[in-house]
């Protein structure tokens, strides 16, 4: 079963989704987006690997061309995606430049992935309830990660709003 | 008087676009320089901006769309939820963000209908 997470910043999406992942089968894989830039970045993945330690994970890196990872996991496992902010800022953001329609590709391949490994549950970042007025491109990445939560809650089974710790169901049922 | 609220690209005009059939031609979408309400059309959409102009005016949107009230109760409206970011550090867009917020909870109260969109799936809150 597919479950869609968004929510706000530390609203507890990770760990719900690391428990529902849990219960969703072996192999156990949790795919690292982060692709890490400075030492606070490090140190974040330092904080997340030892909050995941004795859950079961097999880390696997996967910061861009996210369908690559299949080539190296079981699809029929359980896997969690965390996040789809990181990912769309990876593949929109890149090293060559600016890829300012990276989300419709992204979007496709989610979409695909969620196909092939059908036990996923993916982590999004709700960023759209805030009184400020952006300079283009960061409303362009706002709008380029709508796109794929809209898609994702299309595709996936159940979708799931996490407000301070508690469950909000919009769509599917709770998977625990 | 339906009110559609939600953050941001959530999928609100599109939601009311299919629910009740509607056309360009029947949709004000407000931007920045929107300083009035469009009463012949079925849906007035981002009222988030409409406010911000009428903030920068120094004038109350709450006010204002309530002493049109009446002429409110047949319209759809569409209005975007600012109110969960951190609170601007710039003056106007406080009192944007806080004029938005009473002019929000007073269409809700008056409506017949209110939905939230989030990411896409419709939730009726009223």
């Amino acid at each position: 079963m597919s479950t869609f997470i968004s929510g706000g910043c530390k609203n507890g999406k990770s760990f719900y989704a690391q428990r529902i992942a849990q219960q969703g089968g072996r192999p156990l894989y949790y795919i690292a987006t982060m692709i890490p830039h400075d030492d606070e970045d490090q140190a974040r993945i330092r904080r997340h690997r030892q909050e995941r330690a004795g859950w079961g994970f097999e880390t696997l890196e996967c910061g861009r061309d996210i369908l690559s990872c299949l080539d190296r996991a079981d699809p029929r496992g359980s896997f969690l995606l965390d996040s789809v902010t990181a990912l769309l800022s990876n593949e929109m953001f890149a090293p060559e430049g600016i890829h300012s329609d990276a989300h419709l590709a992204l979007a496709d391949d989610l979409a695909e992935f969620v196909r092939r490994a059908p036990n996923t549950v993916l982590v999004s970042d709700y960023i759209y309830s805030d009184a400020t007025l952006y300079d283009e491109l960061t409303e362009a990445y706002r709008a380029a990660l709508a796109h794929i939560d809209r898609r994702l809650a299309r595709c996936c089974d159940n979708v799931i709003e996490v407000v301070s710790g508690q469950i909000l169901l919009h769509k599917g049922v709770l998977p625990l | 008087m339906i009110l559609i609220t939600g953050g941001r690209y959530q999928g609100k005009l599109d939601y009311a676009r299919s629910r009740f059939g509607l056309t360009d031609a029947d949709i004000q979408v407000c931007g920045e320089d929107t300083s009035a309400v469009d009463l012949s059309r079925r849906c007035i959409a981002r009222l988030d901006l409409y406010a911000l102009n009428r903030v920068r005016a120094g004038a109350e949107p709450a006010e204002e769309l309530l002493a049109d009230i009446d002429r409110l109760r047949d319209k759809v409206l569409i209005t975007t939820d600012i109110s969960c970011g951190v609170v601007p550090i710039d003056a106007t867009l406080r009192a944007w963000r806080e004029a938005c917020g009473r002019m929000n909870n007073a269409l809700a109260a008056r409506a017949d209908e209110v939905w939230r969109l989030f990411c896409g799936l419709p939730q009726q809150l009223k």
